[in-house]
């Protein structure tokens, strides 16, 4: 069966790796963002997703570098998004080597714009990423222009609306849990996953290998991991031996090379 | 000597099985033009895009009857990946009713989410289980079968002495076929890490 999946997520600040708590709060510093993948491709990790988080025009052209030589040099699929307001900016960043174009802001500037990405260049490569974080206790509302700008769409209804729209995934961030490795938003991963018919990566709050095993079970297809690999000693090798023994479906292995 | 023509019909990320032959040291092309492809010892067929938009572009570029040479009176090792697997189909379902290059008594069907639900793409990591030993798997152990899939069809086809591999999707599915000096893969072996790399090291010193 179709294994459960472990993705490291990466974000761009000008072609460095950085990384906050909420999305604004305590810039650090992580690296170079090539020889990141490299480690988590050696690592067994089973995907990676890099977002640019302050598109510009000069970002774009260094995100497109990273993603050639990105793909010259690691073997797994990999989501690459931030700043994606044309086709000819899908079509760039998948002629370079994305195997998947993650859409946030545009899509819901222009509604129309996922299903003409779909039907163009084919549903499995447009991932729909969306943040949301509560604009009152149990009011959730989706975020656009890196979490800056309050939409009044309801995530799980948005989610559906993009499905509608052949998005091929979601990729659902919760900002206030982004970086304060608490645990995922298990609750709304489960709502979500009750009405989706595309696979759901899940972003936001992954503090421990306890979150993942909550995550998996409130129906999400992938997990999204930054801070718990950057941060900590935890590695996919060893998040995917605790699942491994923990009983859910990952890749047992990594590699069949001697 | 090996060498590769990858089989450029204009459409999205050809790039990545470039990328992957030349990381494990084999000469490859991107390419559309006969005079290349008529010189490459092997072929391979990338998938990208969707089946009807897939062909259409092939036949614009009159590459079904190139293609034909190469596999049928060359008989030079080919190899289909995803919807490059899915085009030597008779006819696809994809978005209304396509044909196919005919090159196998198969179709192609959009998979069934069935009574759980699953999700549709079928996307992600899967194991797949060999029906005989066949020279591109060689030497990957059976813990080690597991590749990247991503789509939402899938060959099928009566002439069960053609399928290599299948995989498992809450029914059986095809993840490989193979005849003669053909193989054709429904997973991407580009984006399979080292069982990915494998198959593709393979596939370039495979003699049929």
């Amino acid at each position: 069966m179709l294994k459960k999946r472990i993705i490291p997520k990466f974000l761009l600040r000008d072609g460095r790796l950085v990384k906050y708590r909420q999305f604004f709060d305590d810039e650090r510093q992580a690296g170079n963002p090539v020889s990141t993948a490299k480690v988590y491709n050696d690592y067994g990790a089973d995907e990676f997703i890099v977002l640019d988080i302050v598109p510009s025009e000069g970002s774009k052209a260094k995100v497109l570098d990273i993603v050639r030589t990105m793909s010259e040099e690691i073997f797994m699929p990999f989501t690459v998004g931030g700043g994606v307001t044309s086709l000819d900016d899908v079509n760039a960043l998948l002629r370079a080597g994305a195997d998947k174009v993650s859409v946030n802001s545009h899509a819901v500037r222009d509604p129309n714009f996922v299903s003409a990405a779909a039907r163009r260049f084919g549903d499995q490569c447009i991932a729909v990423s969306i943040d949301y974080k509560d604009v009152s206790p149990g009011v959730p509302r989706v975020f656009i222009t890196g979490g800056r700008e309050k939409t009044n769409h309801n995530p799980v209804d948005w989610a559906l609306r993009m499905q509608d729209s052949n998005c091929g995934e979601i990729l659902l961030t919760s900002i206030d849990r982004d970086g304060m490795m608490s645990g995922y938003d298990a609750d709304m991963i489960a709502r979500l996953n009750e009405q989706l018919e595309v696979p759901l990566v899940v972003s936001g709050g992954c503090g421990g290998l306890e979150h993942c095993m909550e995550a998996f079970a409130a129906g999400a297809s992938a997990v999204a991991i930054s801070s718990l690999f950057l941060f900590t000693d935890h590695s996919p090798i060893k998040l995917r031996s605790h699942l491994v023994s923990n009983g859910i479906n990952v890749r047992a292995s990594k590699t069949s090379r001697n | 000597m090996t060498s590769v023509a990858i089989i450029d019909y204009g459409r999205g990320n050809v790039r990545s099985v470039f990328n992957a032959l030349d990381y494990i040291g084999v000469t490859a092309t991107i390419t559309d033009d006969p005079a290349v492809i008529d010189d490459a010892s092997h072929i391979l067929l990338p998938g990208v895009g969707a089946f009807g938009d897939a062909v259409g572009a092939l036949n614009a570029r009159d590459l079904p009857e190139v293609l034909h040479r190469q596999a049928f009176d060359k008989g030079k090792p080919f190899l289909g990946v995803c919807v490059g697997m899915q085009v030597l189909a008779r006819k696809s379902f994809e978005h209304g009713e396509h044909d196919g290059l005919n090159w196998l008594d198969a179709e192609v069907q959009r998979l069934d989410p069935g009574p759980d639900c699953l999700k549709i793409p079928h996307m992600g990591w899967n194991s797949v289980t060999l029906s005989r030993a066949h020279p591109v798997f060689d030497g990957i152990k059976a813990d080690n079968l597991e590749f990247y899939f991503v789509h939402s069809f899938a060959v099928t086809t009566a002439d069960t002495s053609k399928v290599l591999a299948t995989g498992d999707y809450g029914e059986p599915f095809v993840a490989a076929l193979a005849w003669d000096n053909i193989v054709t893969l429904q997973f991407h072996p580009e984006k399979s890490q080292d069982s990915g790399l494998e198959v593709l090291t393979n596939f370039t010193r495979w003699t049929p």
